[in-house]
């Protein structure tokens, strides 16, 4: 025991040598989290819709009015020529133009008025942005729709006399079919299992981060057995009475702590700066933080029996968990993946690691719920330390 | 001139014959881009340009059984959202809901009994289509909350129903109402006058929606449809010409712990040229990977750039700034180590704050003003315009600023290390 940790000892000692350690330790993984938990991951949250309102008239005003108590969506009125510079620079995701012919008059004459809604290509958000403006468009539509359904109908009868009677049955039309669209009950109710927590977006981008940056550095445990193996110190080891196991469980055992202590660090900052449940249930918790270490740190070993070099074991791991990381859905939520994908994305451990994490933190999953998810990540850690020990073995 | 050029291709030389280098430089970015194909659906060709979730499974519960709730299963099983969505009907509101709760299905639909009717009352009841929240059966969507986004989809699908429906029902009541008020029709012909003329406007074929919306994505003056590929491609390209750009320059460090600098100094070669060679060498590499990557990607994912003389103009300016970054760590750095580990952060906070990652008009204008420090903001400023069918005229801000950037980070960094040891001690 006293070996093994002086081994871990040595290790840490090593790896924190250099102060730049904290940024990839705590440093940049809370402020990928902080920014991607606020950015593109879900419908949650107001996002800008830039108006321009060249119309200027009741109608646009109450197209405004409507956004404004739109879900997900707050509305900003700037001029054409701010929309557009900010749109062009990426300052903005969205913009609504209100055209001058938006005005009471041509709707009466039933002329089409066409609004413009631009958005930058793969914004997730697109949809929320949609659905608000085609629900405040719609309350503005429809009555004029309806008055002049209703004239049309009255016209078959044949009862005006006159152009005034005409337009005076319109503007009652109207107003009744306003004030009808203003008493439509909602038809419409949404509810989620009781004993799911709300969603939040930001549960996605801390789980997310979380493997990402853990994995990368257990993945680079290949780069300290390249190490050792190219400068000689292992052969040094070996001529210890340390024996070989001890010197591997020191050796992987002090990357898997560090990683939980820095996991342990991002679910700190998951709770106290996100306000996310990562303490709901401690041992669900540790069991996911512990087989999602482990898995990653054996893949990690049998990298290192592969590479030949520590540059190449370095750059490997970096590529390797951005890869892996992407396509197991931690850096876009999986339920965006086309099918095929998302069924094949579950050879990766990163998957099932950020599954077991996403469901424990959005849909309140249990240890019963998540035992498909912990098992594999311990079939990932048992297979992956067979062959990486097996190969060391012969290596030896 | 000749030294420099020596220079800067014995240290291009030495980048591409570095294979853990080439796997960072050329197969990292590459991956990375495939990964996105992937999963954006762009390699099977089944998902739409603006992505999102699709193939969403759905769980219909139609307790109604009348022609308004069979309508609604028949909207959610129509070939126009077929790619969309996975509809499955069962008639146990309880099984729907444990396939939600088991992650089976993104969504419950339920359509309750009497959905029909609370819309469409029975025949001699003409008075009861006027909007009541007292005879109100409201539909249910039972949420999962791990799927907010494809829950977000079917909640629209169904509100864009339920409009239609009430939109019927209020053109009904506006067009009817006035004429019993009147005296034209008695109440008794209300309901059969009503369907008449419902039929007829039905079958009418006019376009009905006065105010339409237009939607349009990329450049705001000539609208278009982009390919996703094309916003994710160049965002990785950048993001990978930073760690290039501080790769190459780490070798001014590394040539100097390996004594090959001093060496390089006692010979006639002045250092102004030692470091304009190196300098030209890591640029050189810069241009070299941004060309191999998207003529790569361009043939794998046939995507269009755009203008190609604005795709060069970008390419050149994007590793002039990128280079300047990765000299001027260099400069302040002591070990290579320090430039490995420096470069490797700023690699990817520039890509997180330029917008490899996500969309820059999600972030607070703070992060926003912090983005123009990176050579990735402009960059994919400007391949954004290409793509969206600008001009090379178009991107003169982007390309101008990339090159100030990469004038003044240069000069900065070629002043200090001329002061430094390394140079000075010879």
């Amino acid at each position: 025991m006293r070996q093994i940790l002086a081994i871990i000892r040595k290790d840490v000692l090593l790896r924190f040598a250099s102060p730049s350690e904290w940024l990839f330790f705590i440093l940049l993984p809370i402020l990928f989290t902080f920014v991607l938990g606020m950015g593109n991951y879900g419908s949650d949250g107001k996002v800008t819709l830039l108006v321009v309102n060249e119309a200027k008239n009741e109608i646009s005003a109450r197209m405004i009015e409507a956004l404004k108590d739109a879900p997900g969506v707050q509305p900003e009125v700037v001029s054409r020529a701010e929309a557009e510079e900010r749109f062009l620079a990426r300052k903005a995701s969205f913009w609504l133009y209100l055209p001058p012919d938006l005005t009471a008059e041509r709707l009466m004459n039933g002329e089409q008025v066409r609004l413009l809604l631009y958005q930058q290509p793969n914004n997730l958000r697109a949809l929320a942005v949609q659905r608000a403006v085609q629900a405040a468009v719609g309350g503005e539509s429809l009555p004029f729709e309806a008055a002049h359904e209703a004239v049309a109908l009255a016209e078959q009868y044949g009862i005006f006399a006159a152009e005034a009677e005409r337009l005076q049955y319109f503007n009652e039309a109207l107003q009744l079919a306003r004030a009808l669209w203003l008493q439509t009950p909602d038809r419409l109710e949404v509810s989620r299992p009781s004993s799911a927590p709300v969603y939040d977006p930001r549960a996605q981008a801390s789980a997310g981060q979380l493997i990402t940056w853990v994995f990368i550095p257990l993945f680079g445990i290949s780069a300290l057995l390249a190490y050792e193996r190219n400068t000689g110190t292992l052969p040094r080891v070996m001529t210890t009475p340390t024996p070989r196991a001890v010197f591997l469980l020191g050796t992987i055992g002090g990357q898997v702590l560090m990683a939980l202590v820095q996991m342990g660090l991002l679910v700190g900052f998951g709770v106290l700066g996100l306000k996310l449940s990562w303490a709901r249930d401690p041992l669900v918790l540790v069991l996911l933080l512990l087989t999602s270490a482990l898995a990653a740190g054996a893949i990690g070993v049998f990298m290192g029996t592969w590479v030949r070099n520590e540059a190449q074991a370095n750059n490997l791991s970096i590529l390797m968990g951005m890869v892996m990381a992407l396509l197991g859905g931690c850096w876009y939520p999986l339920e965006f993946f086309p099918a095929p994908v998302k069924t094949v994305v579950h050879v990766l451990p990163t998957t099932w690691a950020l599954e077991g994490m996403v469901n424990y933190l959005t849909r309140g999953s249990t240890l019963r719920d998540l035992f498909p998810q912990l098992a594999v990540l311990t079939g990932f850690a048992v297979i992956f330390f067979a062959l990486g020990f097996w190969r060391l073995k012969r290596e030896a | 001139m000749r030294r420099i050029l020596l220079i800067a291709f014995k240290d291009l030389l030495l980048i591409i014959r570095d294979r853990s280098t080439v796997l960072m430089i050329l197969i990292g970015p590459f991956l990375l881009t495939l990964g996105m194909g992937l999963i954006s659906g762009q390699m099977g060709g089944s998902a739409s340009p603006s992505s999102g979730p699709s193939d969403i499974p759905v769980v219909i519960v139609n307790q109604d059984g009348q022609s308004l709730g069979n309508a609604l299963v028949n909207v959610l099983s129509s070939p126009e959202l077929a790619t969309l969505l996975e509809p499955g009907l069962v008639s146990d509101v309880e099984e729907a809901k444990q396939q939600v709760e088991e992650d089976q299905a993104a969504a419950a639909i339920i359509i309750p009994a009497g959905f029909t009717r609370s819309l469409i009352p029975p025949a001699g009841e003409w008075q009861a289509w006027l909007p009541s929240s007292s005879s109100n059966i409201p539909l249910q969507i039972y949420a999962n909350p791990g799927r907010p986004n494809s829950v977000a989809v079917v909640e629209s699908i169904v509100r864009e129903f339920l409009f239609r429906v009430e939109k019927g029902r209020i053109l009904g009541w506006t067009a009817i109402a006035p004429l019993v008020a009147k005296g034209v029709i008695q109440p008794a012909q209300a309901e059969d006058v009503g369907r008449a003329w419902g039929e007829s406007q039905a079958w009418s074929g006019v376009e009905k929606d006065l105010i339409r919306v237009v939607i349009t994505e990329g450049e705001a003056t000539r609208p278009r449809d982009l390919n996703v590929m094309a916003s994710m491609a160049p965002g990785m390209a950048l993001l990978f010409l930073m760690f290039t750009a501080t790769f190459g320059a780490r070798s001014l460090l590394v040539e100097h712990r390996q004594q090959t600098l001093q060496r390089l100094m006692i010979t006639p070669t002045l250092p102004h040229q030692i470091l304009l060679g190196k300098g030209i060498g890591v640029y050189l590499s810069g241009v070299v990977q941004q060309v191999l990557l998207i003529g790569v990607s361009t043939w794998f994912f046939a995507l269009n750039w755009g203008d190609a003389w604005g795709v060069l103009a970008l390419i050149l300016c994007a590793s002039l700034a990128a280079v300047g970054w990765g000299l001027f760590i260099a400069a302040l750095a002591r070990t290579p180590a320090q430039v490995a580990s420096a470069g490797t952060a700023l690699m990817l906070v520039f890509g997180l704050l330029g917008g490899s990652f996500v969309d820059l008009g999600d972030m607070p204008p703070a992060l926003y003003v912090l983005s123009r420090l990176t050579p990735n903001a402009w960059g994919l400023d400007g391949y954004a315009i290409l793509a969206g069918g600008g001009s090379l005229s178009q991107i003169a801000q982007p390309l101008l600023a990339l090159l100030l950037m990469g004038v003044v980070l240069i000069t900065l960094a070629g002043m200090v290390l001329m002061r430094s040891r390394r140079f000075a001690q010879v």
